[in-house]
């Protein structure tokens, strides 16, 4: 028993480095501490959990991500059911000031108007269901300054004397976003209303702001791999509509998307979802200006084509 | 003459219609003028309506612009609270309910067995429901969490694998379980069998500890330490448990009378994104019966290399070995030596498969049996229907320390509905 106590008092005698950013933030995505970078600046120092080039749904938080949490000031993340990991990773951190509601949490999806929400009782044999409506709702740029703002806020409630600092970064980055969208919009104006098929129903927000359709995936339910009789109806429809392209994130399995690609010649466009998970992707805006230049690319493609 | 009065005749009957017509038709005309003059009046009156409303708008839009020119700093503003339309009474007060209770799993394992072995050991020769696991967990208050694990079986009785409390944030940034849990000890034993890659628990694990592994009563502390070297991460664990050990396991006696006291040490390093390599050591000290105390010591180590070449593509490699000193007069060994060896391939979304090789010495063998070891062979593939539902197959050789050879073959399924968290490895 004394070598017990003895362990324990050696145990707790270890001190925590001192960081000399003023908030330290971890956040669920890589887009998320992009964000945070992008309104904090150099008051804060952020760190992610998912990496990048992974399904947002599926990670598995390593001890070095709980140790991160375990230290954060503030934990930035999707809210909603993205990330089912978020729980057991909090839980494994017990820093009380990150837990659900309490000053640390914050929860980007906070006053974002969100996309497919549930309007009857869910259950599990719908697939992986979102029980609060679609959570990739940060790929709407207009969410995105909702989102930022959200940011600004907590970061002025957690270090509120550099406030000032925040709300300006903040202004900045809607001045910028608003110039962007204005463009995005233009360029993708001439092909208003096409639709495209697509993996996984992770689009409907970037989908929606550039005018476009999509209605139909290769999972014939939500975290359903594609099978047969999907492929067979997309191929089907694919005959009967006007389609211009197969969406996918860069995660997704080929196969399933290369079979139906080589079934009704639709070309394969691969888009952005998180900061890093493509090479030209290194901050937030450079995800859209990715993902309409592919789109854009796509159409001419069909265009010339034709 | 007869054509002047033709004319006259046709013209009388063109014009006599037109003479009997006349009154109704001015008529009609008067009432279509009152008609047109109303419209007018109310075109007129709708007409100051809006002029006087876009006198409003304007006036209004003024005082904005005032009001806005006198904020500074330029306030942020925060996003409208979320979005669902508020519900009605009845649901919100079914929302709060809902909130409050806690978060409730089944995970049912259900295991069909084939071997050759004439004993009758959990599951031989038998389809049966192996276990029904009920998680019932939530937070207590914002500085404590329950969590409890209560199984049932058509083999077993029901028994409380888990119902413990954590002390989320203690001073020293101390983390403290208190109640029946599973210890931080290895890997196998550490998880509950829906986590584990195999259809049974490693042999080392089931001869020394238990059939399930080791969960106890008792009081464990872990703290992460600062990290010395780059992306070494470290946790330490100390703990102490009631006596005794789990079904079928050797390492202690029975008795709950003296304590187990158990440490471990977690080294996990990130050798880039997508790896990461964990290094563990255990330490165990306990006693072999009612009258002896702290007579058993064992020292274990653990090594998982894991890489995700997706998100879901994944291959890990796990190895665990457990090393007995024995100061009691019961064992045949005194020294006795376990471990496993896994290799793990997670190739799809719905198809992963592996190996393990089992070796372990007896610390209780038979004098007249040819060794005092048991190796093990295993194969399986498992299928992932979702996340919630998998199939798995194993095959298995056993060569036990009598000279046996048993073949086994395992099926076994594995369901889970409602909330079902696990704590991370």
């Amino acid at each position: 028993m004394r070598k017990l106590i003895v362990i324990l008092v050696c145990i707790c005698s270890f001190n925590d480095p001192v960081y000399a950013a003023s908030v330290n933030v971890v956040t669920t995505l890589s887009t998320f501490a992009d964000l945070v970078s992008e309104i904090g600046g150099d008051h804060v120092e952020v760190a992610n959990v998912a990496f990048p080039k992974f399904n947002p749904h599926f990670i598995q938080p390593r001890p070095s991500h709980v140790l991160k949490v375990k230290r954060a000031d503030l934990f930035v993340h999707a809210g909603l059911d993205l990330e089912l990991w978020r729980g057991p990773l909090l839980d494994a951190a017990g820093n009380r000031d990150v837990r659900p509601g309490n000053r640390g949490d914050l929860d980007l999806s906070l006053g974002v108007a969100l996309l497919e929400v549930p309007d009857r009782k869910q259950s599990r044999a719908e697939g992986d269901i979102h029980l609060f409506g679609n959570p990739h709702y940060w790929l709407d740029p207009a969410n995105a300054k909702i989102m930022a703002a959200n940011i600004a806020n907590k970061l002025s409630e957690i270090d509120p004397a550099h406030a000032d600092d925040y709300n300006n970064r903040l202004s900045l980055f809607h001045e910028r976003i608003d110039r962007k969208m204005a463009e995005w919009l233009t360029r993708m104006e001439p092909y208003k209303g096409y639709e495209l098929l697509g993996y996984h129903n992770q689009w409907p927000y970037v989908v929606k702001f550039l005018g476009l359709r999509m209605e139909h995936f290769l999972e014939p339910k939500p975290g359903v791999p594609p099978g047969p009789r999907q492929l067979e109806f997309l191929t089907e429809h694919a005959k009967t509509s006007n389609v211009y392209g197969i969406v996918q994130a860069v995660y997704f399995p080929d196969r399933a998307v290369k079979t139906l690609s080589k079934r009704t010649g639709l070309a394969v466009v691969k888009l952005s979802q998180n900061v890093g998970d493509t090479p030209q992707v290194q901050d937030y805006i450079s995800i859209l200006e990715y993902d309409v230049s592919q789109l854009v690319t796509l159409f001419e493609g069909l265009a010339a084509h034709d | 003459m007869r054509c002047a009065f033709s004319s006259f005749l046709i013209i009388w009957a063109w014009v006599m219609p037109l003479a009997h017509t006349q009154e109704p038709l001015d008529k009609e005309v008067q009432s279509l003028k009152e008609d047109v003059d109303a419209l007018t009046q109310l075109l007129e009156n709708l007409q100051s309506v809006v002029e006087g409303q876009q006198e409003r708008i304007q006036a209004l839009e003024n005082e904005n612009t005032a009001l806005l020119r006198e904020t500074k700093p330029p306030v942020v503003e925060r996003p409208a609270q979320p979005r669902p339309p508020e519900p009605a009474p009845a649901a919100m007060g079914s929302r709060i309910s809902q909130t409050l209770n806690p978060d409730i799993g089944l995970v049912i394992d259900i295991a069909g067995a084939l071997s050759e072995s004439q004993e009758d050991e959990e599951g031989n020769d038998k389809f049966s429901v192996r276990e029904l696991e009920l998680t019932i967990g939530h937070d207590i208050d914002p500085y404590t969490r329950f969590d409890s694990t209560i199984t049932f079986s058509d083999t077993e009785d029901v028994e409380i694998e888990e119902a413990y409390v954590t002390f989320l944030e203690l001073p020293g940034q101390l983390q403290v379980r208190a109640g029946r849990m599973r210890p931080k000890i290895g890997k196998a034993s550490a998880v509950h069998r829906d986590q584990l890659d195999t259809v049974d628990e490693p042999l080392v694990v089931q001869r020394y500890l238990g059939a399930e592994g080791l969960f106890r009563t008792g009081v464990e502390v872990s703290r992460y330490l600062p990290q010395f070297a780059g992306p070494l991460t470290q946790e330490v664990t100390v703990g102490i448990l009631e006596g005794g050990i789990g079904e079928g396991g050797s390492l202690f006696g029975d008795t709950r009378r003296h304590p187990t006291y158990y440490a471990h040490l977690k080294n996990s390093w990130d050798l880039s994104p997508s790896t990461n390599l964990e290094l563990g050591g255990t330490y165990l000290l306990g006693s072999s019966g009612a009258d002896d105390r702290r007579d058993v010591q064992a020292f274990g180590a653990d090594l998982t290399l894991r890489h995700h070449f997706t998100s879901v593509r994944t291959l890990k490699w796990q190895s665990e070995l457990y090393a007995q000193k024995r100061d009691d007069v019961i064992s045949t060994n005194d020294d006795p030596i376990g471990f496993y060896s896994l290799l793990d391939f997670r190739v799809s979304r719905r198809w992963g498969f592996g190996a393990r090789y089992d070796w372990v010495e007896l610390v209780l063998a038979d004098p007249m049996w040819p060794d005092d070891k048991e190796k093990a062979y295993s194969a399986y593939i498992t299928f992932f229907q979702s996340e919630f539902a998998r199939l798995r197959l194993q095959y298995q050789l056993v060569e036990s320390a009598s000279g046996a050879r048993d073949n086994r073959f395992f099926l076994q399924g594995t369901f889970a509905v409602g909330v079902h968290k696990h704590k991370l490895q």
